[in-house]
């Protein structure tokens, strides 16, 4: 199964004519996890939400395909009909649409009649369990009014429910405390840990290492001025935490002069 | 109508007028209160609702009623049948057509009628009580707490429709009251005229369901006056209707009374909508809260004027509006004219209005999760709206109207790419 893996295959992409992805290559194979770290401002949301199809990002060249299929073409839902999920920084409230009935459609947008509505009902109560979330939770309307905590415990419930074949968590550890980084790291190995979701490849793109605590990365990239400088084993995000990025910029800034 | 001979009337006029009151009686209101009122009618300037010289394509002022039957030429109006519980019935609550009202429940009606609106100020008011002939009174006894809804439901008979609906609740009484105008393509014209009167303490939940037809132009009049710590919570679904006017008043009178406003409207195809509000704090310690959400689809046109007036005397007052409108077409239009007037110091007072459409960000986040962009579509607006119909305080009406609601945006299905 040589095809399986979300693939980025030289990627440009940029807003309005900017280029800021300068020529993105990474492969998260089934199951793994991939870190993507760098300062701000290096690209990394732009390559998530260019793989996500966010309307004003322009992929130049390059492409992205999931298990073989191509989604730079496709329309954001079909590319997550096809098992690409995507968790926001700064997610959307949408108000007068509860929770319940937000994750109840997306869920059959994306999986058609595969879950009885009890048996939803009780894939969701055991998600919200994971998540040390209340019940009422569902019943409000999503992302309005949320703190920081909440919205992420909510893309992490999302994620649960709608179980995708590639997840990317775009700086999800960003504005939590230490309880909300807890739940969101229990969510993840739990989702790991289970038969369904073991198979789910992760690209995890952070600013700072912390989460990484949480959840252990097979590979960690780091990206700067839209590429990818330098990979490497979990080790790497241990020196970014002891040294930040200044030394690895050098570095680079040195072998290509 | 098969089988009669009677003649159709038509127009609006002191001739018609003498047609109707041989065919049905004075009523409630005696025959030269009618005359007088037509003549109010006929003298009034309209009231126009251009601004800023946005020329609406309905305009009350090229309103033309001399086709319309201003009352049906066979149609027999039955008394109301008693809806009422026995307990209610044994409690003293009263539910009568209108036109009996006087004659049946004089005392009552006679301390009601009149205390909340003067006809006088308004040309379709006038209107409406020259021909009155739908419409109910409502009177609910000091002390008395009514859990079932009552309904004043007006009845279409293929002529225009003038009503008035009169509820008046004792002191402590409690009721929830819903006025329904229900859709028949036929009507060519409602004119209403509702009026509300609380006693201290009385608490009304009052719920506008209207659903008109598709041809039909409505004006309505609606005012409430509201005792000490009395408390009114008013919801209008105005979701029928070619070209609906719909104005509404709220006095709060003595001291504490609260006052609830939502208004629902979503105008679609070539539908003009326009609501207007009032809520004024006549006394100390006098609250309110109005909640207004509107759409536009197609090429659906919509005002909404509310006013927030606090006088001299209502010092402690606390008012807020808040109105929010969604276009959800590049031919829709929706103005927003919130306004305050203030004579009062010690008040607070907040007013905010928006205008636009669906939101990028909104619609990606849910495409993302893989939901169709029309999907998305439908979910956000009809989301847009719930926040307003949650205060519709009956819960089957309030799933009524999510669908009502629904259908309009299905039954246009075009939304504009931006």
């Amino acid at each position: 199964m040589s095809e399986r893996g979300l693939r980025i295959a030289g990627l440009r992409a940029g807003v309005d004519g900017n280029e800021i992805l300068k020529g993105i290559d990474l492969d998260v194979e089934p199951g793994s996890v991939h870190a993507l770290m760098g300062p701000n401002g290096s690209g990394k949301s732009t390559l998530a939400f260019a793989m996500a199809g966010h309307p004003s990002y322009q992929i130049q060249s390059g492409t992205v395909t999931l298990d073989g299929t191509d989604l730079t073409t496709l329309a954001p839902e079909k590319r997550a009909r096809t098992g690409l999920f995507l968790s926001f920084q700064y997610p959307a409230a949408i108000p007068g649409v509860s929770v319940a009935n937000f994750i109840r459609t997306a869920r059959q947008a994306v999986h058609p009649d595969d879950l009885t509505p009890s048996k939803f009902r009780a894939a969701i109560f055991e998600q919200l369990d994971v998540l040390d979330m209340d019940p009422a939770f569902l019943s409000r309307y999503v992302n309005d009014g949320f703190s920081g905590g909440e919205k992420k415990r909510l893309e992490m419930l999302q994620l649960a429910m709608l179980k995708p074949k590639y997840a990317i968590l775009d700086e999800t550890d960003s504005g939590l405390d230490v309880d909300a980084l807890r739940a969101v790291g229990n969510s993840v190995r739990a989702l790991r840990e289970a038969e369904a979701g073991k198979d789910i490849g992760f690209l995890i793109i952070t600013h700072y290492p912390r989460i990484l605590q949480h959840i252990t990365a097979d590979r960690v990239h780091v990206m700067m001025d839209g590429r990818i400088v330098l990979s490497g084993g979990p080790e790497l995000a241990n020196r970014i935490e002891r040294e930040g990025y200044d030394t690895i910029r050098e570095e680079v800034a040195a072998s290509a002069g | 109508m098969p089988g009669s001979s009677a003649t159709a009337v038509r127009g609006v006029s002191k001739l018609s007028l003498d047609a109707f009151l041989e065919r049905f009686g004075e009523g409630s209101i005696c025959a030269q209160d009618r005359y007088d009122a037509l003549a109010r009618y006929e003298e009034l300037p309209v009231r126009t609702t251009i601004r800023g010289g946005r020329g609406w394509k309905r305009d009350l002022a090229k309103l033309d009623l001399s086709a319309v039957e201003p009352f049906a030429a066979t149609a027999g109006y039955e008394p109301l049948r008693d809806a009422l519980s026995p307990a209610a019935l044994a409690a003293g609550v009263t539910i009568e057509r209108f036109s009996h009202a006087r004659r049946q429940h004089r005392a009552a009606f006679e301390a009601a009628f009149g205390r909340a609106l003067d006809t006088r100020e308004d040309k379709f008011a006038s209107l409406a009580l020259a021909f009155q002939n739908q419409g109910a009174f409502i009177d609910v006894p000091a002390g008395v707490s009514l859990d079932e809804p009552l309904t004043s439901a007006l009845e279409p008979d293929g002529a225009a429709v003038f009503s008035y609906t009169l509820v008046a609740l004792g002191e402590g009484a409690r009721a929830t009251v819903v006025e329904r105008i229900a859709a028949d393509g036929a009507t060519p014209f409602v004119g209403a005229i509702t009026e509300i009167v609380l006693a201290d303490r009385a608490k009304l939940v009052y719920l506008v369901d209207q659903r008109a037809g598709a041809e039909t132009t409505l004006v309505s009049t609606r005012r409430a006056v509201l005792g000490a710590g009395a408390s009114l919570d008013i919801g209008f679904a105005e979701l029928g209707g070619a070209h609906v006017v719909s104005r509404f008043r709220a006095t709060a009178a003595a001291n504490g009374a609260r006052t609830g406003v939502v208004v629902v409207f979503f105008s679609d195809g070539d539908q003009h909508v326009d609501v207007e509000t009032e809520t004024v704090h006549a006394a100390p310690n006098t609250t309110s809260e109005t909640i207004v959400r509107s759409a536009g689809i197609g090429h659906g046109q919509g005002r909404y004027l509310g006013n927030i007036k606090i006088l001299a005397a209502a010092h402690g007052a606390d008012a807020a509006l808040r109105d929010d409108a969604l276009l959800l077409s590049d031919g829709a239009h929706i103005d927003s004219v919130p306004a305050l007037e203030i004579a009062a110091n010690d008040v607070k007072a907040f007013h905010g209005a928006t205008v636009g459409a669906i939101s990028e960000d909104e619609l990606f986040y849910a495409e993302s999760r893989g939901i169709a962009r029309t999907d998305a579509e439908r979910m956000i607006a009809l989301g847009f709206f719930e926040p307003a119909v949650a205060r519709f305080g009956l819960a089957e009406l309030r799933d009524e109207l999510r669908s009502a609601l629904e259908a309009k945006i299905g039954a246009t299905a075009e939304f504009a790419r931006r």
